[in-house]
């Protein structure tokens, strides 16, 4: 049955249900019915232009012209577009020109537009639900950047010495001062027996005297002229010799380039290459800072060159110790609800607990308490129940008399999060709910102190809450990037005790803040900003996607979370980044964890072990001792795994691993999976990889 | 015993502890006005309704027919399996052959995904604003405008969102007012209106173009704060229902004046509104009180007032042929919600069906007889 009264009949309503009082809806029903009549003329549409290229940021207003089968333009006939939003927007202008939209072109490309027009059913036209609205045509949106207006040629980042190879750094600049992004270089040189230079910039220092260098772009050429000395470098070492380690040791290279006078010659490039004498090719990485590092186990030369002049040395690389099995110890299933995070404490009774929130699957509206004092046998005491659908998170104070339990999904939509009274450890209770500018719900939670920082769903800032007097939490304001945006998503936060905390913050990654270290003045009640790192992680297109953070001596391991993405086939992607934080305003990028098909979640960081529950892959543990360079997955850095996949009846997914986060406490490894409940496993590490 | 069975019999006592809840699920119906009533015969159709579990990130399809009511299937709406995306409204296109969802969390901004309502396949979607909530739909199916509640952020105007559903493209965000919600469109298709939460508005929205045309302090028109959270069109265009969640009540206004005609009294916290075609019935969902308000429009009476199965009673829906409206419930915590059956003959409750966490939106897609029709 057709749901929809045809147009038509809402006419004949209008007209004889209420007589004389309702000219605007017969006004409102007869255009309706006009619109449609007019569209079963239609038979072509016109849009002007008939061409779409503009430049970035530019405007143009489309019109479209609906024309009847003499070509006779209709009037009122309903027509769209469609775009993909790539390179252009599309914004109707409707109020105040009919038929007539604004294309603005977001970034240079090349996009498609669709027209799309109304066609009435010839069976039944009058009937607005039986219409089809057909794609007519595409047109190609061709998007310019902005104009260039400079080139600019930096000078060499070496000295120019006969015999050294390196590329000049020269960018196209447009006349809004930015970086040209489609702009393409031709260089050439006017010496090349002097200076030669390869069409992507790479230049060639061969006899002493003058070239000057060109580039042309987009229709402009600069030029720099390069003086081209004589090296003064006289001998070259390479420092360390035979060095002997394990896959994934840095070996810091050190050469020694010195001039006539035995002094050390400073500026020059230093190139480096790495030959597989004994072992697989590829097996080991250098990078432009002269580290070292073998992901299998080899023999390697490796070799610096500086000015035309060579040294090496010989790396052995032996395969890390061998990794002995992580077993389980005990088990709390958690079979009817899904499970989300966990934290495990000593309580003020002696005894030891593990509190475990709930997730959505099966109605996570409570917080279950277990008691762990013996991790073989954990026994479940109590649990909490609030109104919520999840509790995502669960801390507790250092002095273990207050948790702090987030939610989401509470029937009256008034979300927060609650405190409990941990006078009784075993049997927690309800001391008070603070959802005060936290409505949207809270995900996660770090307290310092008595201060909570509380992750706001609703508007993606960080909430800072006193609870001080835990039965009565005060609202202390709040801190977000970029105040005053909407496009933005706080996910995480985790502090240290060095008074610093690290926001995972999607899109706009990590974001360190001072919450009491001093470096920016911050303290825990008024944070400042101190860094931030952002990055673009590939998995079949671009994602920020900065999900937890841990920081763990110079270094903070930061995972993305990836659902969704075209080789997310068994489940989600996303890895962990190691980033070094030794220069705190200049945070970088230096290594990175990644278990092929699987995706990281929450991390843990203890005495140079990295524990992560990696969801379909389970629990990994990652020794992250010493210097980190690379590809720790590869250079055999693993040093334990356990697939936490529940049985029958012990799980509500069962047969299906879901780590959802670790938890180290006395030596043993506590990890919350989803689908599963609790597990407490042991590891037994290899004394060698004590740090 | 062994230790391990006494661990799992508490484990089950506990899990057994949360199923119920301690939650009252059920009373009875209270007449409220005399009615002339039918007796609520078996339906001789099978009628089929969408309704979207929050947060369980699921749509449900409910089917109710000779046999009763039944959760035919769910079609999963989940973008991050790790946090809850926030399934919110759910509307059917006029021709029955497409599935809009609104998913309210995204990161942040929400979205709008078109599925293939027989196999619950995405066949399209589109970036909104914060928290998109309520579609309407005008009658040719083209466009959809959306009401971007951004219900927990900052209290300034949110929009409203048009849709070209065809090429799945957001035209515009129209903005309107603090935590629009509740977009229904006029049966000509020309007008769009929402009500705003956070600031006491009606708005009126142009569909051709594409911008407010009228507003309404509601405040101004009642004593004491309205709170609106839905409006809904008269059968005949001629007038508007606006749900005042904070007085309990319903305005009914005169669509060209926006003067009222009419203050209906219904339950605590006064939700979402929906009037048959026929003109003669109009229902109120009280979401404080767990009940539907029936109101004869003819007479001008709440004719009865019905309990619901489950409390936090959200969303309703009539039947083309005006024989039924579904209600659905969100309740609390892990325990489901539900879709009930109101029989608008003998204003009954004639059926219920439990769905999932946080039952809310809620649309009819289609009805069809033993001959298949």
């Amino acid at each position: 049955m057709n749901r929809t009264t045809a147009l038509s009949a809402l006419l004949t309503a209008a007209l004889t249900l209420v007589p004389g009082s309702l000219l605007a809806q017969e006004a409102d029903a007869e255009e309706a019915l006009a619109q449609l009549r007019a569209s079963a003329t239609v038979e072509s549409i016109e849009i002007v232009p008939a061409t779409f290229r503009l430049t970035r940021g530019d405007t143009v207003t489309m019109e479209g012209f609906l024309k009847d089968a003499d070509g006779n333009r209709v009037e009122g006939a309903r027509w769209g577009i469609g775009s993909d939003d790539s390179v252009f927007d599309v914004d109707a202008i409707k109020d105040s020109i009919p038929d007539t939209y604004l294309v603005w072109g977001t970034g240079p490309g090349e996009a498609v537009m669709s027209v799309w027009i109304l066609r009435p059913d010839s069976e039944d036209p009058d009937n607005p639900a039986s219409t089809n609205w057909e794609r007519q045509f595409d047109i190609e949106v061709v998007v310019d950047e902005w104009p260039a207006a400079s080139i600019e040629i930096d000078a060499p980042e070496y000295a120019a010495n006969v015999g050294a190879t390196f590329p000049i750094r020269a960018a196209v600049l447009t006349d809004r001062g930015t970086k040209h992004a489609t702009a393409e270089l031709a260089w050439s040189s006017d010496n090349p027996d002097v200076l030669a230079i390869s069409h992507d910039g790479v230049a060639s220092f061969r006899a002493v005297g003058r070239a000057t260098l060109r580039v042309r772009s987009e229709g402009l050429e600069q030029s720099r002229t390069v003086e081209v000395t004589a090296s003064p470098v006289r001998s070259l070492a390479m420092m360390p010799t035979g060095a002997s380690v394990r896959t994934g040791d840095v070996v810091q290279l050190e050469p020694a380039v010195l001039d006539a006078s035995s002094n050390a010659v400073q500026g020059v490039h230093i190139a480096y290459l790495v030959n597989a004498i004994a072992g697989p090719s590829g097996g080991g990485t250098v990078y432009d800072d002269g580290a070292f590092v073998a992901e299998m186990p080899g023999t390697y030369q490796v070799v610096a060159m500086v000015d035309g002049q060579s040294a090496s040395t010989i790396v052995s690389a032996s395969a890390r110790p061998e990794v002995k099995p992580i077993t389980l110890l005990g088990r709390g299933p958690v079979p009817h609800v899904a499970t989300s995070d966990l934290w495990v404490f000593e309580g003020v009774d002696g005894r030891d607990y593990a509190y475990t929130g709930t997730h959505a699957q099966g109605g996570g509206e409570r917080m279950f308490v277990w008691d762990v004092t013996d991790p073989a046998s954990p026994v479940l005491t109590d649990s909490v129940v609030v109104d919520a659908r999840v509790v995502n998170d669960v801390k507790v104070t250092d002095d273990a008399m207050v948790a702090v339990i987030t939610r989401e999904g509470a029937s009256d939509r008034k979300n927060g999060m609650v405190l409990l009274d941990l006078s009784d450890p075993a049997h927690p209770k309800i001391l008070s709910e603070f959802n005060e500018n936290l409505t949207g719900g809270v995900h996660n939670t770090w307290i310092i102190g008595d201060v909570v920082y509380a992750v706001n769903d609703g508007t993606n800032a960080l909430n800072i809450v006193d609870i001080s007097d835990p039965a009565n939490p005060k609202d202390l304001g709040f801190w977000e990037v970029r105040p005053g945006e909407e496009d933005k998503n706080l996910h995480d936060v985790w502090a240290d005790d060095q008074g610093l905390a690290y926001l995972s913050y999607w899109d706009d990654g990590l974001v360190i803040l001072d919450v009491g270290n001093g470096i920016k003045g911050g303290t825990a009640r008024e944070p400042k900003f101190v860094s931030s790192y952002a990055y673009q992680t590939r998995h079949g297109g671009t994602y920020g996607n900065t999900h937890t953070a841990y920081r763990w001596e110079n270094y903070v391991f930061l995972g993305d979370e990836i659902f969704g993405c075209g080789e997310c086939v068994n489940g989600p992607r996303g890895y962990i980044h190691v980033i070094d934080v030794s220069d705190l305003e200049n945070p970088k990028e230096v290594a990175f964890y990644k278990v092929p098909e699987a995706g990281a979640h929450n991390i843990w960081v203890e005495n140079g072990r990295l524990y992560i529950g990696y969801y379909q892959a389970g629990l990994r543990v990652v020794d992250v001792t010493g210097q980190l360079r690379g590809d720790l997955y590869a250079q055999g850095r693993q040093i334990g795994w356990y697939e936490t996949t529940g049985a029958e009846d012990e799980a509500i997914v069962p047969n299906a691993t879901n780590a959802w986060g670790p938890h180290v406490y006395k030596g043993n490894i506590f990890v919350a999976d989803n689908n599963s409940g609790l597990w407490v496993v042991k590891p037994e590490w290899n004394p060698e990889l004590v740090p | 015993m062994t230790l391990r069975a006494v661990r799992f019999g508490l484990v089950s006592a506990l899990f057994a502890a949360a199923a119920c809840g301690g939650r009252q699920m059920d009373v009875g119906s209270t007449p409220v006005a005399a009615v002339a009533r039918e007796a609520a015969p078996a339906p001789e159709a099978d009628y089929w309704v969408f309704v979207a579990n929050e947060s369980s990130d699921l749509v449900s399809l409910v089917r109710f027919g000779p046999g009763g009511a039944v959760l035919e299937r769910d079609i999963k709406v989940d973008l991050k399996p790790a946090d809850l995306d926030g399934v919110h409204g759910v509307a059917v296109s006029p021709d029955g052959k497409h599935l809009y969802v609104t998913v309210a969390h995204g990161t942040p901004f929400g979205y709008l995904w078109k599925l293939d309502p027989w196999t619950g396949e995405r066949v399209g979607e589109t970036t909104l604003g914060r928290f998109p909530a309520t579609i309407g739909i005008v009658p040719d199916g083209s466009r959809a405008f959306i009401v971007n509640f951004n219900l927990h952020g900052r209290p300034v105007p949110s929009s409203v969102s048009a849709v070209f559903l065809p090429a799945m493209n957001e035209e515009k965000q129209i903005e309107t007012c603090v935590k629009p919600h509740g977009s229904r469109l006029n049966l000509a298709g020309t007008r769009a209106y929402s009500v705003c939460v956070g600031d006491d508005q009606l708005v009126e929205i142009s569909v051709d173009r594409l911008a407010v045309t009228r507003r309404l302090d509601l405040n101004s028109v009642t004593e004491g704060r309205c709170g609106p959270t839905w409006i809904t069109p008269s059968a005949d265009d001629a007038h508007l229902f606006v749900a005042c969640n904070k007085l309990g009540q319903v305005l009914e206004l005169d669509a060209d004046s926006f003067e009222v005609v009419r203050r209906l009294t219904a339950g605590k916290g006064t939700y979402n509104l929906a009037a048959s075609r026929n003109g003669r019935f109009l229902l109120a969902t009280n979401k404080g009180e767990q009940s539907v308000s029936v109101f004869d429009l003819t007479a001008g009476k709440e004719v009865a007032r019905l309990s619901t199965t489950r409390p936090v009673t959200h969303g309703v829906v009539i039947s083309p042929d005006d024989r039924y409206a579904f209600v659905s419930n969100e309740s609390i915590g892990a325990v489901p919600g539900t879709v009930d059956v109101i029989d608008l003959g003998s204003l009954e409750r004639v059926a219920s069906v439990e769905v999932r966490l946080q039952a809310g939106g809620i649309d009819f897609w289609r009805m069809e007889n033993s001959e298949g029709h």
